[in-house]
């Protein structure tokens, strides 16, 4: 495959880990909660697509409209049965509980996916699955370019909401100084409700985009809680599209280190490049 | 009408209030003086709400305003009953703009609904704000800032008005102007509570004022009575007190 | 140090108790008591050496596998290689001590969530590699098998137990131990009363990964095969948080007979019943191992 070939489907993927990472930072930079749980959320909506189609026969992208609602509920439910409890410690053993608690749920929820749908990947066949855009030497596979050009648009949708919404300023304001944000009437254990369910809401998401465009299976929560973790860390915290970018220079860079180290050093990258990052730039290359 | 009584708090195992008792009547101006440790930002924190009565540890007294007692309530629910704290170093989200701070201001439901008329209230008080109502706030001058800071709080239309040190860090002319602006406020009907260092500035605005040392109440009086104080003329007016 | 008294008696009836133990293989006792027995003395080695960055540096380390993994690496290398058990065990403490301190000068630079992350990725990066690197099973060659002494094992692991109480008591009772707690407490208030956090914080994990390593070398020469990326794995580091949160006792107890009746789920009980725990118990990890020990050990603790 030409170099070429290769980013655009590195630049494709990207799109994806942006919007993995997007719900994350969302609900990191609000609450101070890494939930490290995020990439199993992904796979339930991956699953909840899956099922979707198979048992409903909803096409997947149609299906977007089910499963976002579906998520932002199960937002609200882990935030109140779990989350929301973590919130009322003060911050270091706020944080320390809730990276135990994400730990403790990623692997509960492994476990039950497992149980539940066996460990074999399912992906879900659509009709225009294999259509190709040709541009000169490049194909361009028409699935994988939807879920970019969607993963962009919830993005903004996002942005919108947290700039135009009064819950959405709200949701920002305690993101920057939760005192601050009480004194001027804001209720902030709402403010966290409501970014926890757009932050599952934003997985749910991108699990749907990750099935139709790739596949699903339970392991892929550990990897995609990585994948989210190196964009928000390379991205930084407080600029949702900064994390669309940071998800697409992932995408590329891993494309980047396959094209040359070959393929199984692909995953390596991105978590090099994470550490790396860290270390470096803990606020990331966008980050305040 | 704010009544304190008794009340004796501190953040975890370490005691900061000890039976403080004091009261700001409706339409007063109270100043609130002492040395730097001495309580008193802990004190509007506690009415404001946002230091908690712990589980365990001590926690005496009783806060009560209008007759509701404060301390059981969330902070965001005493702004809505007509408290407002301006806190210490103003607390402003920088990122954004000065409308959208001061719109904030007034983010409690029945606030919001009211937050035009009120925007217009604070740009006529800050004129200066209202020329800058869309720059960031983080590129606003230290009094600018204070002045949103100000206007923020006025936006939940409170019956109550308390400041943590608004003229620290502030040029003599910007101090007079924060203080004009308290005297327009008070004169709308607004109580005032006001914690200040600097000392002849807050009497010369307050209708009474109190000294906290060590965690209490060690004096009263009205804005003159404490300025002819010898112990307050020695302690906090220095060399001025020498030369008048 | 008034809380010297209580983990030098917490640490005295543990190794009364492992010295008990101690006598289990003399009443020849069925194999699958003694394989009982061994996990559960890995499980307390694991989670002591994970508690100690946790309980005295205050960071919570989500890459402990990786030291785990490191000391199984290179113990199980060299062994079948011919190299005499306990050099090979004490070489894997070696590496993963190494490992660990070059990654911890730039690993503290990071607070918090930061250095959970971190030390996550990093876990991830070395099980991948290892995986990709070394991809087939790891079995022992036959003479091996055939000279395969249970027993041996067994006082291995009542060794390392031992010796992981012992070093957890010295350094909580030690000026090192009280300075480590300083910093957990409020790291710059720490720095200024002259308490060097770095040197501190890197000793702790020197001490944690050493430990973790010699518990990956007694996992190398217990298991006849297993895939050499395995103990590198999240579910490891899992089984390294049990101490406070569970006890490690517990745990072990409980997966155990979950494993036997729920096969399937087991996994799923133990995760509901962390985050309950963690949940249930307020003030978090360090007052969950003073309630876990009280619990455990029937002893009054000071909070």
């Amino acid at each position: 495959m030409i170099l070429a070939q290769q980013l655009l489907l590195g630049l494709l993927i990207g799109g994806l880990y942006g919007l993995a990472a997007a719900g994350l930072s969302l609900v990191f930079g609000v609450m101070r909660v890494l939930n490290v749980a995020h990439g199993e959320l992904i796979m339930l909506g991956g699953y909840g697509a899956f099922w979707l189609a198979a048992l409903l026969g909803v096409d997947p992208f149609a299906s977007l409209a089910l499963v976002i609602p579906g998520a932002l509920l199960l937002g609200a439910i882990l935030y109140w049965g779990l989350f929301g409890f973590v919130v009322r410690a003060h911050e270091e053993t706020r944080v320390k509980n809730s990276l135990l608690i994400g730990f403790g749920l990623a692997l509960a929820l492994h476990a039950l996916a497992v149980r539940l749908w066996t460990a074999d990947e399912r992906s879900i066949p659509t009709s225009y699955g294999g259509a190709v855009l040709s541009v000169g030497e490049l194909s361009i596979p028409l699935v994988r370019l939807a879920t970019l050009v969607l993963a962009l648009l919830l993005i903004g949708a996002l942005q919108l909401l947290l700039s135009r919404w009064r819950w959405g300023k709200a949701i920002r304001a305690t993101a920057e100084d939760w005192q601050a944000a009480l004194l001027t009437g804001i209720d902030i254990r709402r403010a966290y409700l409501l970014a926890f369910a757009l932050g599952t809401a934003l997985a749910g998401a991108a699990g749907t985009l990750v099935t139709v465009a790739y596949s699903v299976s339970p392991s892929i929560g550990l990897e995609w809680t990585l994948k989210a973790l190196i964009v928000v860390v390379l991205a930084g915290l407080g600029s949702m599209m900064g994390t669309f970018v940071g998800g697409l220079v992932l995408g590329l860079a891993e494309a980047a280190s396959a094209a040359t180290f070959g393929g199984p050093y692909r995953e390596i990258v991105g978590l090099v490049i994470f550490v790396v990052v860290l270390t470096v730039r803990p606020r990331g290359l966008f980050g305040r | 009408m704010l009544e304190i009584r008794g009340l004796e708090a501190g953040y975890g195992d370490v005691p900061v209030l000890s039976g403080v008792t004091l009261a700001v009547g409706a339409g007063e101006i109270v100043a609130l003086l002492g040395p730097n440790g001495a309580g008193k930002s802990t004190l509007l924190n506690c009415v404001a709400g946002l230091v908690r009565p712990p589980r365990r540890g001590r926690w005496a007294g009783t806060i009560r305003w209008d007759s509701q007692d404060l301390r059981a309530l969330d902070a965001h629910l005493i702004v809505q009953r007509g408290v407002a704290l301006v806190p210490e170093g103003r607390r402003l989200f920088g990122g954004m703009s000065v409308q959208e701070n001061l719109e904030l201001g007034a983010f409690a439901p029945r606030a919001w609904a009211g937050r035009r008329a009120a925007l217009e209230r604070v740009y006529t008080l800050f004129p200066v704000l209202a020329e800058r109502r869309r720059t960031a706030v983080q590129a606003l001058s230290g009094g600018q800032q204070q002045m949103v800071a100000v206007g923020r709080a006025l936006m939940a239309s409170p019956r109550l008005l308390m400041l943590d040190e608004p003229s620290l860090g502030l040029a003599p002319r910007l101090v007079a102007a924060i203080l004009e602006a308290l005297v327009a406020i008070n004169r709308d009907g607004v109580a005032i509570f006001l914690v200040e260092q600097n000392v002849p500035a807050a009497l010369s605005l307050a209708h009474r004022g109190y000294l906290l040392e060590g965690g209490r109440i060690v004096g009263e009086g009205s804005g003159a009575g404490l300025m002819a104080n010898e112990h307050v003329r020695r302690a906090y007016l220095g060399p001025l007190a020498v030369r008048r | 140090m008034t809380s010297g008294g209580h983990e030098r008696r917490w640490a005295a009836a543990i190794l009364a108790a492992l010295a008990l133990l101690a006598l289990l293989p003399l009443a020849a006792p069925r194999d699958d008591v003694l394989n009982f027995v061994f996990l559960i003395l890995l499980a307390i080695t694991l989670a002591e050496s994970w508690n100690i960055v946790a309980g005295y540096a205050g960071q919570v380390n989500l890459g402990h596998a990786a030291f785990f993994g490191l000391g199984a690496l290179v113990t199980r290398t060299l062994w079948t290689d011919g190299i005499p058990v306990l050099l090979a065990m004490a070489a894997g403490a070696a590496t993963a001590m190494l490992f660990a301190l070059v990654i911890g000068v730039a690993a503290f630079r990071l607070r918090g969530a930061y250095f959970a992350i971190g030390t996550l990725a990093l876990g991830e990066i070395l099980r991948t590699t290892v995986g990709n690197v070394l991809p087939q099973i790891s079995t022992l060659p036959a003479a091996t098998i055939a000279s395969y002494r249970l027993t041996q094992r067994y006082y291995l692991a009542l060794g390392l137990a031992a010796v992981s109480v012992i070093a957890v008591t010295a350094l909580a009772t030690s000026r090192l131990g009280l300075g480590m707690r300083a910093i957990r407490e409020d790291e710059e208030a720490a720095e200024a009363s002259g308490v060097g956090a770095l040197s501190l914080k890197l000793t702790a994990l020197a001490l944690s990964t050493a430990l973790a390593g010699l518990a990956g070398g007694l996992f190398a020469y217990y298991h006849i095969s297993y895939y050499p990326s395995h103990p590198f794995g999240p579910q490891w580091t899992f089984d390294a948080l049990q101490g406070p949160v569970l006890g490690a006792v517990l745990y072990v107890v409980l997966k155990e007979y979950l494993a036997l009746h729920w096969v399937d789920i087991h996994l799923l009980i133990f995760g509901a019943l962390f985050v309950a725990i963690v949940l249930l118990l307020p003030g978090g990890l360090v007052q969950a191992t003073e309630r876990a020990r009280a619990v455990l050990g029937g002893s009054r603790r000071a909070a």
